[in-house]
Formats: C-alpha cells, structure tokens, sequence
C-alpha cells in the first residue's frame, strides 16, 4: 500500500493538536442526536408511536416516550407522522470493488497458473480494494445503513467485511469491523480459451479448493513445527494458503454464493471433508434442501432475483379474476363468448405449463419456504439495484405468504443475526449502533420517501437535495 | 383423454423427483430370456423382488402385491450397459491440464437431463459416465444408473469400481502441444506424460509416508527429543495415480492407433497395472493377440470412423476380429443419440464379422460389465443380480424391435404404452414453449463428443 507523505503529515499534527487539547476535549462530551416524535418500527414487525431517540458518539442512549432530550442534541422533529426504521442490511455486495481484469496475459502453463490467476485470491480484503461506486449512495437513498462486502472473483475473491455506509466512496474509516468470513463460489479461473488457466470447470474447482486446503494445511503445521523449532527448514511465505487457516481451524465461515440444488449439493460435499460453515449466498434453489441445511445449520442470504410470473400464466390469471368479476355481476346472462376465445393447447403444451407454473411457484416460493422451514434466512441484494429490489418485493409479496415486514425483517435482525452482530444492529434499542433510517410512511410502499439516513450515528439527509 | 391423465400422473411422480434410490418387484411370465451367461430360455419367467433377481425358471407366481407382465412373445435381456457416454455430464473436460486425475465425473452429474429418459427407453440401465479426452491422463470416470427422476448422488452405481480416462494421440497434443505449447506436442510426449507422472506419484508416496511416519514419532515422543518433520500436504492427483498403480481404479484409455495401443500395454506392464480398456481402439484388430495376451479390454464403435486423421485406418470387423482373438470387447455409443439404439450396433458385428448373436449380445451387457467392475451385479439375467431389465417386443438384435419397457432395480422406469409427452424435469419459469427445446430432437451423432468443453472454450 502507498502511503501519502502529505497524509501522515497532517496526521501528526492533528495527533500534536489534539494531545495539547486533550483537557478540553476530555470534559466536554460529543453532541447528542435526537429523533423526536416519531413512529418507531421494531424488530418483531410492533410499532411505538409518539417516541424520541437519541444518540451519542454512534450509540443509541435512549428509546422511549419519555426519552429526554439532552441540552446538546441537535434534534430533528418527526412531528408525529414520520418512522423510524432499523437501517437495512445487505447481507453481501461487491460493490467499490475492482473488476475482474480483462485482456489477461497468456500464460506459458495454463495448467499450473498462479493463485489469482486460478481464482483463488482470499488474502484479498475489501478495504485495501475498494473503489468510487455510485452503489454506496444508491444503496444509502434506498434505507441500507450498512453492508457486508466482498470481492468481484471466482473461486476465493477474498475476505468478506461490514462497512458502514455513510460515505459515497468508503475505505477503511468506514469498516464497522474487521472481516468475519471469507467468499467463495464455483466460479472457473478468469480468461477465455487463450488466457484462461486451471480450474475451467466445476469439478476442476472442487479438486482445485481441496488442494488449497490440504496445502493450508500442511502450511500451518509447518509454522507451528518452526515456532518450536527454529532449527528445522523455515515455511514458505504465502499469503494465499495463510489466508485459508481461518477456514482450517472453522474460525470463519465461508459465504458461498451458489443457486443451483445440484451445485449445494456439491458444496456439501465439501463442507463434509473440511468442517467448516457455510452460508449460503443467493441460493435460488436452497428450500429444495431444507431439511438438509437445517440439518447443517446453514444460514442462506437470499437474493429477491426471482423471474416474473410466465407470460401465460399471467394472462391466465388476470382473465380467471374478470370472469369471477363478470360471473358476480351477471351471473343470469349467457356467457358463450368466453369458450369461443380460449387459446387451443396441444397435450404437450399443457404438460409444459403444469410443470412450468410449478417450477415458477418453487421459485417465487423459495424465501418463504425457507423462512418456513426454519432455516435461518437473510438478504443480499446480488446484483440487483435499489429499483429493481422494490420491484422484486412486490412481486415476492404479492403472490407468496411474505409481507414487506417479513423482508424488511430479513434485511435487519436477520441479516445481522447472520453476520454475527446482532449485538450492535438490526435492532433499534439502547446500546446499539445508531443504524436508522427516517421515513415518512412504511417502508417499500408506494410514495413512501426516506428522508435520512443514519449510519453509526452518522446522518445523511437526503431531503435537501 | 387417457394421454393426458397418464402425462399428469408420471409427471406428479417424477414431479417430486430428487428422492433416494427406490427398488420395485415384477413377475415377467412366458416370455424369452436372453440370459447373456447361459442359454436362451423360451417360455421362461423372472421374478424381480425388492430389487434383486430372485428366481428365474417356469411357472413362478408372484408374492401378493407384486405386478404381474405377461412375457408371450417379449424377449426379456439385462439393460444395456454403455461403457463410453458423456450422457449428462455438467462438464465434460477439465482441459486446462494434461493431467487432471483429481477431478471426477461424479461431481459432474446432471440428473435432470431429458437424454437419460432417451437413453433408458433404449433399453439402456447403466452408463459409464467419462470425462473427455482432451488430456492425457483425464478426470475420474462414474458409473450411473439410469435412474431417472433421483438426485445426483442417488444415480451412483454403488459397488462400482473407480475409473479414470486416459487419451493418447491427436486430442491430447493438439489441445495441449498445439494450444498452449507445453508437452505433450507428439505421441512420444503423450508417453512420457504417463510415465512422469506415474514416477512423480510413487516419488510423493515415499515422501508423504516418511513425514507420516515421522509426524507419528514426534507426537509420541513425550519428553520432545524427536525433530518434526516438514509437512508434505496430501496430494489428490498423485493419490489417485498411485491408486491406479495400486489397481484400486481401472483405466479406460482413449487410443486409436495400433501402435500407441502397445505403447500403453508397455508403459502399464512397467508399472504393474492390469485390467485397463482401451476406448474406441479403431486399430485394435491389427494388435489383437496382444491384446489379449495382456488381458487387456476393448470398447469399440461398429462403424465409424474418418472424424480425424487418426481414424482414418478403420474396419467395421474390428469388434469381431478382436472377439475372435479372446478380446473382452464391448460396444459404446459415446453419442447422446446412439446411446438410443445400442442393440443395433451390436447388431451390425454380427452383419459384418458373423459375430454370433449371443456374442454381440455380450458387447453391449455384460462385457461392459466387466470392464467397468459390475459384472457380479449386472450385465446377465442371473439369480442375485439386480433387477436391471428390459422387455423388448422382438429379438434385441432385430431392426423393428422396440423396448417396451425398462426397470432399474425392479423398478418401472420406461413403459412404452403410457410414455408421456413430455418427460422433462427441469423447466425453467422464463422460457417459452417454443424455446424451452421441447421438440428438439438429437440429430445424428455429435461431433466428437469426447472434445466436448474444449470447443466450447475455444469459441469464446
């Protein structure tokens, strides 16, 4: 990493400053924030009216009614009509993150590439990589407060880390702690025919993954070999395999992003030769294992990317409704009509749109089938921008069991359940970080605009825009 | 009507699909027995219970609740097994490597394509499922049965040996010598490939051992004396080649050329490995005696030929030549259309070489068996073997005979008469009738299947 002359400079004389400040400083205490007056959402779908909250230093102090307002609060008045939501949480985004490069080099052994050429890169940590990404303030517009990211990759594209969102650009300022998983997916090395490497298929990632483990691992036998004794050969540097002991010794859990029953199928596989977690990221098809992920205690953070209802399917049904509709009307009068219009299916087309609207429920279905079934569920937006996640709620919500509390549920307590830090967000109550989002009507409803956001006390108001 | 109410019926069936392995019982009474070990039986009855051939003779009744078929005028055989097919693989070729013996087609397996369903109303109930010949020491190989509506793990062959692909010739050093440069660029470096990395393998063996060995002696050693030993992490590849040495995994080598099919026996002799095939072995008639006096096997095409250079020098009486030689010969398909009609390619040894009926019969059940390690449990119609039949309206070998009907582990998974319209199990929600490639017919044999992948790669 650079390191900017002109930065260190500026940090030192701040750190000069400051040590000579330090008696004022230490006596007077950061301003407080208020939110007062407003409806706000728990985690559990309930609703307080009329109530204040107040933070300091990023921490919420006070949730309540009767909360007080401390003489140095810079409140923002709620007057009665607006709410508070939890600030929500995505459970995995690669935004800020560099792209894959394209136009890779040949190599002169495409079947012993180098680690990243391989795409296994997990010593790779988001902040040491971000970049400028019109996501960050997209996302902040759309409610989200904070977010797990990770890295655009294949195999191993790094480590996965919670940011605050609060920034347009973030870096490490931004981290709201250090990383907690690694990323992984069956994604083949980078490169098409003439620069592609070694593993350029699924089964080739397999046999590739389980090498790098048993590679780990001897790696870290060694080290602990030569901390005893120094006399013995000494272990190769390799950022690489060191970053995969965490996942050795299950010290992390491994993000897979996978849709596929088959493909979780295989992942399983290698869950069983190396023990460590899983969490199962966008798995389209996951409720088709729900007994087993259950079994296995896996998490799933569900992408909303589901397909919109079949054409047919569509008409079919909107026509069903009018002639309910018409059938209530007049139900006296001969209707000969209706036979007259309806489309001639062959036997064949008939099968296909069984099994098609079957297929298409599956998967509209798969969250709350999860949800359902017990397992742990949360949400990543995958790919999907702020627009298309509210259209996908609609969808998802208009024609399975959810409600928009249920989601709104997985992209807060959910989700930070997930991640880990349950202790600190997905939740509005005193101690934890103020991760709040102010509205001026329920969340994902028409018309409903989000005012501000707060990110780890941090507020952006996007009403003066 | 009926049509349609049969359709809905096997679609709610396989609808639920994905489930673990499921055994059946049936009684086929008077029918002839194509038993494939021992005689023809005319009038002959099998009894299939849970799974299992149980008694096969005249005049059986069936336990209560066991389904009745009435054989007269039907030919009952065992389900054809093809030892070549690349049938529902994810991918076929890991092609980056010339060696890839650590990946294995068993974690390539597509249990939702349609073609198994094709390939089981052929008759067919086992297949041996390749990875392709892109390299010259290719993926692990798996044997499936057909069963079609179960998961992945569930159409494993339980008990099968392992095996592995190996390719020599034009394949290995066009995609490596020619495509990246490396070895192997002629036949010499296709052998010399095998022979490095054989060597390299029994060179880790020793190495892994003596850290085991020593890792054991530091952990015993209480009072701390013993020096620790540098780890050798455990390698796949070479675990699985010295498997191979071992015998643990049977080779199936892709080779066309007499003289590369020596060079194999050569190299296999010097390493100590038996019981290998060599898959397609266009030229095999002319080494046939060799062959066979390495007890080597054979798994060949009836007629086809001339895709390559390599294959240029071809005969349609290779199958019967090397049969007459005492060679363990099967016939594969390697195509996801001939895997359809696999009676008629054994069909035509016995129009070309006059191969007997009953030896062209073997080449497609039970001499595949062998090669892959099943033949104690399948490949004839025997008390104690698996349930694995087909019912067939004529003699297998005729032109206008048909299967009517095919069970795996006596279980019905094909019947002619209620054979529904449709009998995909995967439909994606956004595609449209008319591209969901319902109607799509295979159209003749694809161009070598076995270099499948590495097209793929090549085109983008």
């Amino acid at each position: 990493m650079k390191i900017n002359r002109t930065l260190v400079g500026m940090v030192s004389f701040f750190t000069i400053l400051l040590a000579w400040a330090q008696l004022p400083l230490l006596a007077q205490e950061a301003p407080a924030h208020a939110i007062t007056n407003v409806t706000v959402h728990m985690a559990d779908g309930s609703t307080i009216e009329n109530t204040n909250i107040v933070w300091r230093n990023g921490i919420i102090e006070q949730v309540g009614v009767n909360a007080t307002i401390p003489f140095d609060a810079f409140v923002i008045d709620g007057g009665d009509s607006l709410h508070v939501f939890p600030g929500l949480i995505d459970g995995m985004a690669i935004w800020g993150s560099p792209d894959v490069p394209r136009d890779l080099p040949r190599l002169e052994n495409p079947g012993k590439p180098p680690y990243d050429r391989a795409g296994a890169q997990p010593e790779r940590i988001p902040a040491h990589y971000l970049n400028e990404d019109k996501a960050f303030q997209a996302a902040m517009k759309a409610g989200f407060t904070l977010v797990a990211l990770g890295l655009d990759g294949q195999m191993l594209p790094g480590h996965i880390q919670p940011f605050n969102l609060s920034a347009a650009t973030l870096s490490q300022a931004h981290a709201f702690s250090d990383p907690m998983a690694l990323q992984g997916s069956f994604d083949t090395a980078p490169g098409g025919w003439g620069s592609g490497a070694y593993p350029s298929t699924q089964m080739g990632v397999m046999a590739y993954f389980r090498q790098l483990m048993y590679d780990a691992s001897a790696l870290q036998e060694h080290m602990m070999y030569f901390e005893k004794h120094s006399d013995m050969a000494q272990p190769e540097q390799n950022d690489v395999l060191e970053a995969l002991f965490p996942l050795v010794n299950n010290d992390y859990p491994l993000f897979f992003e996978v849709d596929t029953k088959e493909e979780i199928e295989r992942l399983f596989r290698l869950q069983d030769e190396f023990g460590f977690d899983v969490v199962l990221v966008s798995a389209k098809e996951a409720s088709a294992l729900s007994e087993e992920l259950k079994a296995r205690n896996i998490a799933v953070l569900a992408s909303l990317d589901v397909t919109e209802m079949p054409k047919w399917l569509e008409k079919e049904t909107k026509e069903a409704e009018k002639n309910d509709e018409e059938a209530g009307k007049s139900a006296d009068e001969d209707d000969n009509k209706e036979g007259d219009e309806k489309e001639e299916l062959t036997e064949e087309e008939l099968v296909f749109r069984t099994k098609q609207k079957q297929a298409w429920e599956e998967e509209i279905n798969n969250i709350a089938s999860l949800v359902k079934a017990g397992i742990p569920t949360g949400f990543t937006s995958a790919g999907l921008s702020p627009k298309e996640i509210q259209q996908k709620i609609d969808l998802i919500t208009e024609h399975t069991s959810l409600e928009k509390s249920d989601l709104i549920g997985l992209m807060t307590v959910q989700n930070a359940n997930i991640l880990g830090i349950s202790n600190r967000v997905g939740t509005i109550k005193e101690g934890n970080s103020a991760h709040l989002i102010l509205t001026d009507g329920p969340l994902f409803e028409k018309g409903t605009n989000i005012h501000i956001q707060v990110s780890q006390g941090v507020i952006n108001d996007f009403m003066e825009e | 009507m009926k049509n349609i109410v049969n359709t809905l019926l096997l679609f709610v069936i396989f609808s639920v699909g994905t489930k673990a392995q499921e055994n059946g019982s049936v009684l086929i009474q008077n029918a002839t027995l194509m038993t494939i070990t021992d005689d023809i039986i005319e009038n002959g009855d099998i009894l299939i219970l849970d799974g299992v051939i149980t008694e096969i003779g005249t005049d059986l009744s069936a336990p209560s609740g066991v389904p009745v078929v009435d054989g007269t005028g039907k030919y009952v055989m065992p389900g054809i097994i093809d030892a070549h097919s690349h049938l529902n693989t994810v991918s076929t070729n890991e092609a980056r490597n010339p060696v890839t013996a650590e990946v294995t087609m068993e974690e390539s397996i597509n249990p939702n394509s349609v073609s198994i369903y094709r390939a089981i109303a052929g008759g067919v109930t086992s297949i041996h499922l390749m990875h392709g010949s892109a390299n010259v020491i290719g993926g692990q190989g798996e044997t499936l049965k057909l069963r079609y509506g179960v998961s992945q793990d569930a159409m494993r062959f339980t008990g099968a040996k392992r095996t592995i692909k190996f390719a020599l010739g034009e394949n290995p050093t066009r995609v490596h010598g020619q495509g990246n440069g490396i070895q192997p660029r002629t036949r010499m470096g296709v052998e010399q490939i095998i022979r490095s990395h054989f060597d390299m393998a029994l060179d880790y063996r020793v190495s892994r051992e003596a850290y085991l060995k020593a890792k054991k002696a530091y952990q015993d050693d209480r009072r701390g004396r013993t020096a620790p030993p540098v780890p050798v992490a455990k390698n796949l590849r070479y675990d699985v080649l010295n498997d191979i040495i071992d015998g643990e995994i049977l080779v199936h080598c892709h080779s066309y050329r007499a003289d590369e099919i020596l060079m194999l026996m050569r190299v296999f002799n010097d390493y100590g490995i038996k019981n290998y095939t060599f898959q397609h072995a266009n030229e095999a008639f002319k080494v046939a005696p060799e062959i066979a006096k390495n007890g080597a096997y054979t798994s060949v095409f009836a007629d086809w030929w001339a895709y390559k250079f390599e294959v240029y020098y071809s005969t349609a009486y290779n199958a019967t030549i090397l049969n007459e030689n005492g060679v363990t010969n099967s016939i594969n398909s390697d195509s996801n259309e001939l895997i359809r009609h696999l009676n008629h390619e054994a069909a035509k040894t016995v129009r070309y070489g006059e191969t007997s009926e009953a030896d062209a019969l073997k080449m497609i059940t039970i001499n595949p068996a062998i090669q892959l390690g099943i033949d104690k449990m399948v490949g004839s119609l025997e008390e104690g073997k698996h349930g694995d039949i087909a019912i067939w309206n004529g003699h297998p070998l005729s032109i206008y005979s048909k299967v009517e009907q095919t069970y795996i582990d006596g279980k019905k998974y094909f019947d002619l008469l209620t054979d529904p319209v449709d009998m995909r199990i995967a439909v994606d929600s956004d595609d449209s009738f008319t591209e969901a490639g319902f109607n799509t017919f295979i159209k003749g044999r694809e161009e070598d299947s076995c270099m499948s992948d590495v097209f793929e790669l090549i085109q983008q």
